[in-house]
């Protein structure tokens, strides 16, 4: 005989709870989603009638020099920023994972720059930086040494405004990196310690391996918040010198709210979900091979 | 652990404590400097209006002439009410997710584990003709339904947290008869404390450090927000840094002290998440 199981819900109870979060997903996710890409085959300025362009913003914007530079920055700015990130992310991590004073301090003295926005970061570094007044130049110039046009440079803009991003965000990654630190047991090292091996070999050959399923995690986040950057390249830059610092990100704004280009500008859109996806799914693909997680 | 081991830490700790917060000290020092002297070269250590008459006159320009009081109240109305909004939202779905069946549960977890990643500027335009069609464009509405309605994150929280409450409690409350409502008033909100304030914090601040939907959406120039407000005196009065700075001073202050006096319940959100993902 199949009893019927009390339940000490009512069947409609979990629609109830899910609604906001299915009206959302609705209009302001998957919605948005779909409609974007179908607005990418148009040509469209959001007030007259949409016309249909099949392919032609995707041909467009494959053969336009100019799509290649930001394409290119947006890379560059992914790379060096997911680069920097987890580097010193493990290093502050590994600085502070000691039984010394004032580690409490020093956390959160690491940590203050995650917390402001990106905006008064991007005012604060316009000042150091700038090429007359800024507290850097003056005192690289005192030191005898050439300050270099940070920002006005083309080929350097770029690489300052993802260094600023690293330095803003490095203190983020450095908190997951010291959970994770913090789960690897003693024990463990306690043991290889009483085997013989020294203080490299046991980082080596214990705390890394062991530290492989944060270090996975840091880099599918970083993965992601790497193409945020539309904040700090609009306070400091705003794409320039010379499209030098122009990425997919605030492309998109530009194309679709200064020029009005909302067809052009889904197709960028959907270029830039083409890369964010792209490299999610080879970090995960990937993980097999050297994440491990047994003890 | 020996002398010299110690120091060896100590150096490069100093040394990045100084990299990370001088920016930050270097931009108060500059609230206080006046306009002709934040130009000065070599930079005066101590700013000219320091301990002086007038010593709060940027702020008292930046916040009077310049409106940032206005703004600063609108950010707050805006983050406060997006992270109050994202809290309901997250708590109920967590709930639904850890303790209740139907179908289709693992597709909408998953739609909203995948959307994550999908950058806001592939959902904007859309987004923007719907705001658009409802009228609500240059009013808050736009800057908080999105993300109320939206806090991935936060499902996720509280997913893991209600699951991990020992299963008994449901137990208890359906012998009591609660229905699921006052399950999740009564017993389980109540435990949150930690969690909530983590959420809220975390929403909070992302809420008022947004600017993709305040430039897009808000005309009115009283009704913006500090950190859109920063952008447009940034473009306006381009020589004027000493009032520039001390609105940046302006805008990061709430989240600073929000930081400073509840730092732990941040830290220990963001390191929950990874050691649970």
């Amino acid at each position: 005989m199949k009893r019927k199981q009390l339940s000490w819900y009512k069947k409609q109870d979990p629609w109830l709870f899910l609604f906001p979060t299915i009206v959302g997903l609705i209009f302001f996710r998957v919605g948005p989603i779909i409609s974007s890409f179908l607005i990418s085959f148009t040509d469209w300025d959001i007030l007259r009638d949409a016309r249909f362009l099949a392919l032609d913003n995707y041909k467009e914007l494959f053969t336009s020099s100019a799509f290649y530079q930001v394409f290119g920055n947006t890379l560059a700015f992914s790379f060096i920023y997911v680069c920097g990130v987890t580097i010193f992310g493990l290093l502050l991590a590994l600085l502070l994972n000691q039984k010394l004073k004032g580690m409490k301090f020093f956390r959160s003295a690491f940590y203050t720059p995650v917390v402001t926005s990106a905006v008064a970061v991007g005012i604060i570094w316009t000042w150091i930086l700038s090429p007359k007044y800024g507290i850097l130049t003056i005192v690289l110039t005192k030191m005898g040494l050439d300050s270099p046009y940070w920002l006005g440079d083309p080929s350097l803009a770029l690489f300052t405004v993802a260094l600023i991003q690293v330095w803003k965000m490095s203190g983020y990654y450095m908190i997951l990196f010291l959970a994770g630190l913090q789960n690897i047991p003693e024990s463990l090292k306690e043991a290889a310690r009483i085997d013989g091996a020294g203080k490299f070999k046991t980082f080596t050959k214990i705390t890394l391996p062991l530290l492989t399923p944060t270090t996975f995690f840091v880099l599918s986040i970083s993965i992601i918040d790497s193409f945020k950057n539309f904040e700090l390249i609009y306070a400091m830059t705003r794409g320039g010198p010379q499209n030098s610092t122009n990425t997919l990100v605030y492309d998109v704004y530009l194309n679709a709210f200064v020029y009005y280009r909302m067809g052009y500008s889904s197709a960028l859109a959907y270029v830039l979900l083409f890369i964010v996806g792209l490299l999610t799914a080879f970090n995960f693909y990937g993980k097999k091979r050297w994440v491990q997680y047994q003890y | 652990m020996n002398k010299r081991i110690k120091i060896l830490v100590y150096i490069p700790l100093v040394l990045v404590s100084i990299v990370m917060i001088f920016p930050f000290l270097w931009m108060v020092m500059n609230s206080f400097n006046s306009s002709a002297n934040v130009f000065s070269i070599p930079p005066k250590i101590v700013p000219d209006l320091f301990l002086k008459p007038g010593m709060f006159s940027n702020y008292v320009s930046v916040l009077g002439e310049f409106n940032f009081g206005r703004y600063t109240l609108n950010s707050f109305i805006v983050a406060g009410g997006s992270a109050l909004g994202q809290v309901v939202t997250c708590t109920l779905a967590g709930f639904a997710f850890a303790f209740m069946d139907f179908k289709g549960k693992n597709i909408i977890f998953a739609t909203i584990l995948v959307t994550i990643m999908v950058p806001v500027q592939v959902t904007i335009i859309p987004e923007f003709l719907l705001m658009m069609k409802l009228n609500w464009l240059d009013t808050y509405a736009p800057l908080i339904v999105p993300s109320v309605l939206i806090g991935s994150f936060g499902t996720f929280m509280f997913k893991e947290f209600f699951e991990s409450i020992p299963k008994t409690m449901i137990d208890a409350g359906s012998i009591d008869g609660a229905g699921s409502f006052r399950m999740y008033f009564n017993l389980y909100l109540p435990q949150s404390h930690a969690q909530l304030a983590t959420l809220f914090i975390i929403a909070f601040m992302n809420n008022w450090n947004d600017l993709l939907r305040p430039i897009l959406y808000i005309n009115t120039e009283k009704l913006q927000t500090v950190t859109m407000a920063l952008t447009q005196f940034q473009s306006q009065y381009t020589a004027k840094w000493n009032l520039l700075l001390t609105g940046g001073v302006l805008s990061i202050i709430p989240l600073l002290i929000i930081y400073i006096s509840l730092q732990r319940f941040i830290i220990q959100g963001i390191a929950s998440t990874g050691t649970k993902g």
